[in-house]
C-alpha cells in the first residue's frame, strides 16, 4: 500500500500493474502505477480542463 | 414500536411520515394535525397516496406512544414536553425549543423565556455525530435545525484540531424554500421566491446560538434565500492558526468522520461534483463535507451541504430514533438520491 499524493489515504495495491491508471477511492485523483516493488503512485496526467474561471 | 407524530401536515412532517412508514421497525399509529383533522394523509402529502389510510387527529386526541416526534413550529413544543414526558414516554423533537442548554438564549434569540428550563439541562442535542452515546439513552432529543447542522459538521473537526481562530469565523448560508415552512408568509409566493437570491438574514439568524453551543466558536453567521425547494449549502470561512495544506485538512475530516454513516467528504480534484451541492441530496440523510486551504488568505474554507428536510431535519430525527430504539443507525435511510434531479 502508499499514499494518495493529493489527500494521504491509503491506497491498496492489490494487483496493480506498472503503467495502470485509477481512481484515489477518496479524493478521486486519477492515479498512475510508478512501481509495483515497492508499490509506488503518482497523478495521472491529464489534459488541460477550462472551467471558465 | 409505535410511534406517534404531532404536528403531521407540515413539510418535515410529511418527510417523517415518509420515512416512518416504511421503516421495518416502527407502526405510526397517529399523526396529529389540527389544521386537518379527519383528513386523509395523502391530502396534504400526496406522495403518500396508497401508503397509509391514516387520517390526521386533532392534537387534543394525541394517545401515548413510545415514541412521540413533535413537528410543530418553533414554541410548539416547550408546554407539550413535560406531558409526554410524563407519561414515560420518549420525545424527539423537531422545534428549537429545546436545543439550547442555556434558558437566557431563549430570550436572545426566540424573543420569550422559557416556561421549562429545568428539561434544557436534561435535553440532548440530537446530532449522532457529535452526540451518539447520549441520545441513546435520552428521553427528550432536540433536533438540530439545518443550516446549524451544515455548520457544526463543518466546524468541529476544525475546531478539535485546533485549525483555527475561534474568535473569528464566519458561515455564509443559503437555504431552500421549504426550509421555511409551509406558512412562510409573502416571502414564500412564487413571485416572491423565484429566481430569488436574498439575504434574508444578514445576521443574528436564530442557529447563530445552537452553532456558538455546539462548537464553542463565536459564529458570524449570514443566510441566503436562494431558488431551490430543498437544500442548505453552508460555506464556513475560518483563519488558521499554523499553515495547513490540504492533505492536513484530508486527514482531519477523515478522522473526524471517516466511520460515520451520513457524512461523506467530498473534495474531488476532477470532474463537474468536485465539492459539496446540495442539490444531488434531495431526500437522502446525506451531509457531503468539502474544504479547502487557502494559503493566500491564511484561510480554511469548510462547505457543508444537505437536504433540509432530511439530515437537516425528519432524516436526522429517524437516524436518533435508531439510536434510541437501538435499531442498526442506518434504517429507513440508505436512499441514495437522483441523479440527473
Amino acid at each position: 500500500m502508499t499514499e494518495c499524493p493529493e489527500c494521504a489515504a491509503i491506497v491498496e495495491s492489490h494487483d496493480k500493474v506498472l503503467g495502470e491508471v485509477f481512481p484515489c477511492p477518496d479524493c478521486g485523483t486519477e492515479l498512475e502505477v510508478l512501481g509495483t516493488e515497492p508499490f509506488s503512485v503518482q497523478p495521472a496526467p491529464k489534459e488541460a480542463e477550462d472551467w471558465g474561471e | 414500536m409505535k410511534v406517534a407524530i404531532v404536528g403531521g401536515s407540515g413539510y418535515v412532517g410529511g418527510e417523517l411520515l415518509r420515512l416512518l412508514l416504511r421503516h421495518p421497525g416502527v407502526e405510526v399509529d397517529q399523526v396529529t394535525s389540527d389544521t386537518l383533522a379527519g383528513k386523509a394523509v395523502g391530502r396534504a402529502h400526496p406522495n403518500l397516496r396508497k401508503w397509509t389510510s391514516l387520517t390526521f387527529a386533532p392534537h387534543s386526541a394525541l394517545r401515548a406512544a413510545d415514541i412521540t416526534f413533535l413537528a410543530t413550529p418553533h414554541g410548539g413544543s416547550m408546554e407539550r414536553v413535560p406531558g409526554l414526558l410524563g407519561a414515560d414516554g420518549t420525545v424527539i423533537d423537531l422545534s428549537a425549543d429545546y436545543r439550547l442548554h442555556d434558558p437566557a438564549q431563549y430570550p436572545a434569540y426566540y424573543g420569550r423565556q422559557h416556561p421549562h428550563p429545568e428539561l434544557l439541562a436534561e435535553a440532548v442535542y440530537g446530532l449522532p455525530e457529535v452526540h451518539r452515546d447520549a441520545i441513546r439513552s435520552a428521553r427528550l432529543i432536540a433536533v438540530p435545525g439545518c443550516i446549524a447542522t451544515a455548520s457544526i459538521l463543518a466546524l468541529r473537526p476544525l475546531v478539535a484540531a485546533s485549525l483555527i481562530d475561534p474568535a473569528h469565523v464566519v458561515v455564509d448560508a443559503k437555504s431552500g424554500s421549504s426550509a421555511s415552512g409551509q406558512d412562510s408568509g409573502p416571502a414564500g409566493l412564487h413571485a416572491e421566491r423565484s429566481g430569488v437570491m436574498r439575504a434574508y438574514a444578514p445576521a443574528g439568524h436564530r442557529h447563530t446560538a445552537e452553532i456558538e453551543q455546539e462548537t464553542g466558536v463565536r459564529v458570524a453567521l449570514s443566510c441566503h434565500a436562494v431558488e431551490a425547494v430543498r437544500g442548505v449549502l453552508a460555506t464556513c470561512h475560518a483563519f488558521r492558526t499554523r499553515p495547513v495544506d490540504e492533505k492536513d485538512l484530508w486527514r482531519t475530516y477523515r478522522a473526524a468522520y471517516g466511520s460515520e454513516p451520513f457524512v461523506r467528504i467530498v473534495h474531488e480534484t476532477d470532474g463537474i461534483h468536485r465539492e459539496p451541492e446540495p442539490k444531488i441530496l434531495a431526500g437522502t440523510n446525506y451531509c457531503d463535507l468539502g474544504f479547502a486551504a487557502d494559503a493566500h488568505a491564511e484561510r480554511i474554507v469548510a462547505i457543508a451541504a444537505l437536504d433540509n428536510l432530511m439530515k437537516g431535519a425528519a432524516g436526522n430525527a429517524v437516524q436518533c430514533l435508531n439510536l434510541r430504539a437501538g435499531f442498526p443507525e442506518t434504517t429507513g435511510l440508505d436512499f441514495p438520491g437522483l441523479h440527473p434531479i
